[in-house]
């Protein structure tokens, strides 16, 4: 083949399959080109950042969505796009829509709670954009360098986003804070991967798998379990742990999670619900396709299966820890951003048991009698499950959580006192949100609790330690109903004190309209689960063809 | 270039990966922990340009590491602009000094 067939290939397969797949993200980067131009031009008064952005988001949106359908037509090729780069199929495909559903309903929340004012509306959306490109393409990854691209696309923009209220101590301690972990754990990530990349000789998750076997067998003695004290072995787990340390940063998981309630405090509700959804939403899109990628083949992993065991009881560990942490500290706290801050932890914990199961089912002996690819597509099921319901949840109580901020001017529970009297709406959407998220049935937050629960108690059989994780989650369950009812006490029963400032403004009907819409879902997930989860259910199955 | 092996590069590449860690963990200077991530993302690079060069990973290697210097130039631009940020606020860069939230 010559050079120039081959730059013609390249050209078609760019132009003809490629690009028209990723023009959900294009279409998000003309609109920020658009919003810096149409400030540029001095058009923004007429036409204001945000019109700009959301007609700009929902075109994106609808395009994912055809990109979806299009998924289920017969003959539509999914896999590989941009030379292996990216990888475009079902997963992709709802991780997009669940993103870009997302950043919608976020632009419409800073819209109505007036976070950036005009002038600085196109800087704020151009990072909010910014940072959700970068998500597009952690969700899409195939391949390591793109890995490390989407995390820091995604980590710089919120970097800024977070220390957005220029003049506020607090903001701008918040990000430096973020920054500094940010920063250092990026270049923890960057040297795990030069190791994987030059021991595996890939950096191509498709291939990633398969050459990890090569190497281990040619390690591995007849008859001997692998040990992690030989060198070759240990420098690829050291590898493997390092970029899990990247992704551990995104999702705030236990040691690494130290940004994250200072962070939170720092930022304005809005940007922290923005970052406790979106983030980790499109982390474990990473981490799920990472773990998959190293496990490569799954029904000859027999003679390295301890590796893999001590990877799943790795994750299991660091989940337990993090729920457990999450949900103590949780207790103590008098912000209620720090306080949600610390539950966010606590449900990244949550989910990452399914992550931890799923590594868990796959390190299982071929010879036991299970069926690795339903069990293994039922913990990527509760995880997806449980993300979708999270979105609505989260957003919902960090919304109202600005909404209350615009008419008392306070962040802490404190002044939550008599709340929800006087903005019954706020206050019952409060409830729905927290009632889910403690996982009440018939809330939408149940469903997803015991779909990971149910995966926790499969994975249960191969090993052990898994019983133990899912009964200490339980117990964290538990644990997390008394600072979450907390809440609603402060805002139900107790009485609004004498001499406590006035509220700035009567309830706005579109303030609940809005609280309304989002927490919602978070009950009629509940209560209809059955369309949700059969489309996570098509999803999860097609990891595993 | 003949007669230096893989694991002299990669031995350059692990103590620039060490001296950037402990730089972060001791400086309590903001522009010295950014120096820090530096050194930190350069002894990748190291790594990344030496495995392109003795292991089969090839040209792609290389690329990473290229793709790495512009982004560690991104997320130097922003530290920085958040570290001024801090100074117009706290009239410091010193980290210790960020302490007002804490729990």
């Amino acid at each position: 083949m010559n050079f120039e067939s081959l730059l013609n290939k390249l050209i078609e397969d760019t132009l003809q399959l490629s690009l028209p797949l990723f023009s959900a993200e294009l279409v998000l980067c003309g609109t920020i080109v658009l919003m810096l131009l149409v400030r540029l031009f001095n058009a923004d008064k007429f036409l204001p950042a945000y019109i700009v952005s959301i007609i700009g988001v929902g075109i994106s949106f609808a395009i994912a969505c055809c990109d979806y359908s299009k998924l289920s037509t017969p003959g539509f090729a999914t896999g590989e796009i941009f030379t292996g780069l990216l990888i475009f199929d079902q997963f992709t495909a709802f991780f997009r829509i669940f993103l870009l559903l997302f950043l919608t309903l976020v632009i419409c929340l800073t819209e109505l709670s007036g976070i950036p004012d005009r002038e600085d509306g196109p800087d704020f959306y151009t990072l909010l954009i910014g940072s959700t490109i970068g998500m597009l393409l952690m969700i899409s990854a195939n391949h390591l360098l793109i890995l490390f691209i989407g995390i820091e696309m995604t980590s710089v923009p919120s970097y800024v986003l977070v220390g957005f209220m220029k003049g506020r101590k607090k903001s701008s301690e918040g990000s430096l804070k973020y920054v500094v972990y940010g920063a250092g754990t990026a270049g923890v990530m960057l040297y795990g991967i030069s190791l994987l990349v030059g021991l595996l000789g890939t950096a191509n998750f498709s291939e990633m798998g398969a050459n990890l076997h090569q190497i281990l067998a040619s390690q591995s003695v007849e008859g001997v379990a692998l040990a992690i004290s030989n060198p070759v072995v240990g420098t690829l787990l050291l590898g493997i742990m390092m970029v899990l340390v990247g992704i551990a940063f995104k999702l705030s998981l236990f040691p690494f999670h130290f940004w994250c309630p200072d962070a939170f405090e720092g930022a304005s509700a809005e940007v922290a619900g923005y970052l406790s959804v979106a983030s980790k939403g499109a982390a474990f899109a990473l981490l799920v396709r990472f773990c998959l990628s190293i496990v490569g083949d799954y029904s000859s992993v027999d003679q390295f299966s301890n590796i893999y065991l001590a990877i799943g009881i790795g994750l299991g560990v660091i989940a337990v820890v993090s729920a457990t942490y999450g949900n103590l500290t949780a207790y103590t706290q008098n912000n209620i951003k720090r306080l949600f801050a610390y539950s966010t932890i606590a449900h990244a914990g949550y989910m990452l048991m399914a992550v931890a199961a799923l590594m868990v089912i796959m390190s299982a002996d071929s010879g036991a009698d299970i069926n690795k690819a339903e069990l293994a597509s039922r913990c990527i099921q509760g995880l997806l499950y449980y993300l979708t319901v999270y979105m609505f949840m989260n957003l919902g109580a960090f919304a109202i959580v600005a909404f209350i901020r615009n008419q008392i001017f306070s962040e802490d529970l404190e002044d939550y006192k008599g709340i929800g009297k006087a903005f019954p709406v706020l206050g019952i959407c409060m409830g729905i949100c927290i009632f889910s998220l403690v996982g009440l049935p018939p809330f939408g937050g149940f469903f997803g609790k015991f779909a990971i629960f149910a995966s926790l108690y499969e994975a249960s059989t191969i090993h052990w330690s898994m019983f133990v994780v899912l009964c200490l989650a339980g117990l964290n369950t538990v644990f997390s109903l008394y600072y979450y009812v907390r809440i609603l006490k402060t805002m139900f029963l107790e009485e609004r004190p004498e001499g406590a400032p006035d509220f700035q403004s009567e309830p706005n009907l579109w303030n609940s309209g809005y609280v309304v819409i989002i927490s919602a879902p978070a009950l009629l997930l509940g209560i209809f689960p059955g369309r949700l989860s059969s489309t996570v259910q098509d999803i999860a199955s097609v990891l595993f063809n | 270039m003949e007669g230096i092996s893989l694991n002299s590069f990669l031995f350059v590449g692990a103590i620039l990966f060490v001296s950037g860690i402990v730089c972060m963990a001791t400086k309590r200077n903001l522009i010295g922990i950014l120096m820090g991530v530096e050194l930190v993302l350069n002894g990748a690079n190291v790594n990344l340009v030496a495995f392109s060069r003795y292991s089969s990973i090839g040209i792609d290697a290389k690329f990473i590491a290229l793709f790495v210097i512009v982004l560690a130039a991104a997320e130097a631009a922003v530290a920085l602009a958040i570290a001024l940020s801090f100074y117009n606020n706290h009239q410091t860069i010193d980290v210790d000094q960020a302490d007002e939230l804490q729990g």
